[in-house]
């Protein structure tokens, strides 16, 4: 047996054990003090109005924590909420609820299922709405460069859509989304929710 | 930001913009004196090419740029809301098809709208400079003028075809080719495998001169043109076959 492995052998525990925690450990704890009371543990979080984070695209969760940290965002809750992270948190935040399982979510209104999925495929032709599905890719699950939306809950979904389109959210990439929900009048906010929200 | 690593290139290109303006308006000028030359008394040599079409500003630096089909295929994502996957539009007219479009026509009307020359209060928005620069343009138009395109275009209702034919071939085909295919170095769109009510749409919009960037010389060749007629062109260009020689 070589020298350094040898070495390895004897004294490597010991080495790991001085380690600073690694930072999956960081990020499980954070979670479970500072996140889990409203997302919930494995982010299908039940709090009305608080969104779900399961499988959230991990560059988007971290976009949105440093937009908070920085105040690009703002949300009563989360600006107080991320006043105990610090930007070194943010990664292994994000890493933790991108690798949870999204459940499925809960329809409420059937009927405005038909159009919600209308305006999600195909838009609106006549006001220029685009299709949603154009970014945010097939079945609502997102890319690298737009957040998976389905499963979504109802509530965070029109909440979100309506401060873009009010101008209270500014922290879309190039004002998509504050253009596109410009275009959209209340019934096709709330069809398009209940149609992502069953997804 | 996409176009980001290209930056250095743009620099260098408006370092040198009027010198290189200066050589394509030269080049347009000759292409406008052949273009006449060839197609006879029709052309009107009066009418400067660079009148519908002024090689400058980002216009020019698009041009010039290499674009790059992976990066357009990601900038093209936000666009896909309405022209739909690979840009090849809707069959309703509503959004032209972009596929398979000529890179050079595609930067001519992405900065001709940008610019307020073509007016499009619908695109503007999402094509603005808060995001978007020249690099993005060309990436987009190498991207879109590469995808192929299917033979499932909206079509006329297909009752005056031969009528269509006859003034295609007659009026139109100088320009736009005996198969629709257009000519790229003179920003001629191809026709064929448009859409036909996005043809008819803007066949209507270039003759009542609301289509601001449109070269002059076809809003004259269109001015006679009845509704009837206008129809029928569109519905035999809409018929065109896709697969033709470019």
């Amino acid at each position: 047996m070589g020298e350094p492995a040898r070495l390895w052998r004897y004294h490597g525990a010991w080495l790991l054990a001085c380690l600073p925690l690694p930072a999956v450990a960081d990020a499980e704890q954070l979670v479970t003090t500072v996140c889990a009371p409203c997302h919930g543990a494995d982010g299908n979080g039940v709090v009305a109005g608080v969104p779900r984070l399961a499988g959230l695209q991990a560059v988007y969760i971290s976009k949105q924590l440093k937009d908070y940290l920085s105040g690009k965002r703002r949300n009563e809750t989360m600006s107080m909420v991320v006043a105990s992270l610090d930007e070194s948190d943010v990664p292994g935040l994000a890493a933790y609820y991108a690798r949870q399982q999204p459940a499925r979510g809960e329809v409420r209104q059937p009927a405005l299922l038909g159009s919600g999925k209308a305006m999600f495929d195909d838009g609106n032709v006549d006001s220029g709405v685009p299709a949603c599905v154009g970014c945010h890719q097939e079945g609502a699950v997102g890319n690298e460069r737009n957040p998976r939306i389905a499963g979504q809950h109802q509530d965070y979904a029109i909440e979100q859509m309506k401060q873009f389109r009010d101008g209270k959210r500014t922290n879309d990439r190039n004002k998509a989304m504050r253009i596109v929900a410009e275009r959209m009048t209340d019934d096709e906010v709330h069809a398009v929710a209940e149609y992502l929200a069953g997804l | 930001m996409i176009g980001g690593a290209h930056r250095p290139r743009e620099k260098t290109v408006r370092k040198t913009k009027s010198r290189r303006a200066r050589a394509i308006v030269g080049l347009a000028w000759v292409l406008a004196a052949a273009a006449s030359s060839a197609n006879g008394p029709a052309a009107p040599a009066a009418e400067p090419e660079t009148m519908w079409n002024e090689m400058q500003g980002e216009k020019l630096q698009a041009l010039r740029a290499r674009g790059d089909p992976a990066r357009g295929e990601i900038a093209f994502e936000v666009c896909q809301g309405c022209h739909r996957a690979h840009g090849l539009g809707r069959p309703d007219g509503s959004y032209p098809r972009l596929a398979g479009q000529h890179d050079t026509v595609l930067i001519k009307q992405m900065t001709d709208v940008r610019a307020g020359r073509r007016r499009n209060d619908r695109m503007l928005p999402f094509i603005e400079r808060h995001g978007l620069g020249p690099q993005d343009i060309a990436d987009i138009a190498a991207y879109l003028s590469r995808q192929s395109v299917p033979p499932d275009n909206g079509k006329g209702p297909g009752v005056n075809v031969g009528t269509g034919e006859t003034i295609y071939q007659d009026k139109c085909a100088s320009c736009h080719g005996t198969y629709g295919e257009g000519d790229g170095e003179r920003f001629y769109p191809r026709v064929s495998g448009q859409h036909y009510k996005y043809l008819l749409h803007e066949e209507r919009d270039i003759r009542a001169g609301l289509r601001a960037n449109a070269d002059s010389r076809m809003v004259e060749r269109v001015k006679p043109l009845s509704d009837a007629e206008l129809d029928a062109v569109a519905d035999y260009m809409s018929r065109l076959p896709v697969t033709a020689p470019r």
